[in-house]
């Protein structure tokens, strides 16, 4: 058994999770879905240097987040539009750029093998991250509720930032085993999930936390047993749970769809 | 008494259209200011821009550390949300995740003012009516007493009786908490009955001063067209409690 991606899908999985129910609830799925793709230049470049792909995509990916933030919020051009290009024009020259025995491993992911130090940081990252989102998560949810009456406290556009920008963080931690076509998906998934089984916003924060972990050790466990891709096994578990949820949804609202 | 705020030369222009056009005026602590004026008239844009989430030229200056409350007139909520009453007042709680027995206590307390007890609190936000909701929006406003109040259309949309109880909470806030109370209202009858200072606006400021000193019928007439705005019941209706 490959406890080194064992415990990177643990804890990734918590804080991607967690962070995802605030991207959910913002209705920004597509945009966290989608951002993973900035990372294949960033694994591009790095690889050319001959440096951890990490570092290159933590840059590319931060750097994204901020350039949604900002077409979003700070000028009138028409985001959802201009985010599709971004990624997918990243999607291609991350394609074109990336040697071609990279390739697989650098979309779907892989078992990784992993120095001692780096695995450390990942763990530490993630678990360290997770905290912050759940202490930070009054804020997040209070300017997602109502930005006029969070203004009352202080609480204004910095906090949307600042949760794109951990929420890259997160999707940067989880590329290598879940890849970069995949990783988003690993961060909207459990929250979609949580909240067709919750009836109040502190066990749906837990409940997506717990889940993310879940689906990625399942994932993992199922991958290694059946030597699979670990991206694309983590994501079709946790899309089966997903289907098994639908008939607990309060409030209808996907049934309502069927009639 | 203090100045709580000061606005001088605001203008707002969204979109290369001027909403507010040069407004200048000042409200002292424990004062009672009504916004007055037609629809489309840019009171609701004059309040977002005091809380600052518009863009603006000219000054705005809040007296420091100031703690406010805002009724919004309009308060769209995501239906598929699951968030609780209580979990909704928790955003503006020390301890969202473990508040303790004491802030929740306080809490029921907050919300008998406004005529609703503790069961409320573990409905879903999404699952309330549109009075309930209004209850739920002004106990939020009031929860941390705030020293000012931004009170968007308070009357707009709800029924009779609980127009009194909005009453009574903006005079019980004014005389036992001495909230300075910023409000917007369609409702002449309000004016009279709770302003120290009216504002008429329409893009420019048209008028500013005392009820009883600037709103005379004839001036209300002649800025907002006959009928524009209803006066219920001056002179036979508050003033006298």
């Amino acid at each position: 058994m490959d406890l080194q991606s064992i415990l990177i899908a643990l804890t990734v999985g918590l804080a991607s999770g967690a962070i995802g129910s605030f991207i959910v609830v913002r209705r920004m799925s597509l945009v966290g879905d989608a951002l993973s793709h900035v990372a294949l230049p960033g694994i591009a470049l790095a690889l050319s240097y001959g440096i951890d792909p990490f570092f290159g995509v933590i840059f590319f990916i931060l750097a994204a987040a901020v350039i949604v933030w900002w077409l979003e919020t700070k000028t009138a051009l028409p985001a959802d539009a201009l985010v599709g290009i971004l990624f997918t024009a990243s999607l291609a020259v991350g394609i074109l750029t990336i040697p071609d025995q990279e390739i697989i491993e650098s979309l779907f992911g892989a078992f990784p093998t992993l120095p001692t130090g780096m695995l450390l940081l990942i763990i530490v990252g993630a678990l360290g991250t997770t905290f912050l989102i759940f202490y930070l998560a009054p804020k997040f949810l209070f300017f997602t509720f109502s930005e006029e009456l969070a203004a009352t406290k202080g609480i204004t556009q910095k906090y949307n930032l600042l949760l794109l920008v951990i929420f890259a963080f997160v999707v940067a931690l989880g590329i290598k085993l879940v890849g970069t076509l995949l990783m988003g998906a690993l961060t909207i998934i459990p929250p979609i999930i949580a909240k067709n089984l919750s009836r109040s916003m502190k066990s749906f924060i837990f409940a997506s936390s717990l889940l993310g972990a879940l689906i990625g050790v399942a994932g993992v466990v199922a991958a290694d047993y059946f030597n699979l891709l670990p991206g694309p096994t983590i994501i079709l578990f946790g899309i089966i749970l997903f289907l098994l949820s639908l008939p607990f949804a309060k409030g209808r609202h996907y049934i309502s769809v069927f009639r | 008494m203090k100045e709580i705020l000061l606005v001088r030369n605001l203008s707002v222009i969204l979109d290369s259209e001027e909403i507010i056009h040069d407004i200048s005026f000042s409200v002292r602590s424990g004062e009672a200011l009504a916004v007055i004026g037609p629809n489309g008239a840019g009171k609701t844009v004059l309040f977002r821009a005091l809380l600052g989430l518009l863009p603006y030229r000219g000054e705005i200056y809040w007296q420091k550390g100031i703690k406010a409350g805002y009724v919004p007139q309009k308060f769209a909520i995501d239906k598929t949300l699951p968030i609780t009453v209580q979990e909704f007042f928790l955003l503006k709680a020390k301890n969202f995740w473990w508040p303790g027995k004491e802030w929740l206590l306080k809490l029921v307390h907050e919300l008998k003012a406004v005529g609703l007890d503790e069961s409320v609190l573990n409905k879903k936000l999404t699952d309330l009516s549109g009075g309930q909701l209004q209850r739920i929006l002004i106990a939020f406003a009031l929860v941390d007493h705030p020293e000012v109040l931004l009170f968007d259309e308070p009357t707009a949309g709800i029924d009779i009786g609980f127009e009194e109880t909005i009453y009574t909470i903006l005079h019980r806030l004014q005389k036992d908490r001495g909230t300075t109370i910023i409000l917007i209202s369609h409702d002449i009858g309000i004016v009279y009955r709770y302003a120290d200072e009216v504002i008429c606006l329409d893009k420019d400021m048209l008028c500013h001063g005392r009820p009883t000193e600037v709103l005379k019928p004839e001036d209300l007439a002649a800025i907002y067209g006959e009928g524009a705005i209803y006066k219920h019941g001056h002179g036979h209706h508050g003033l006298g409690h």
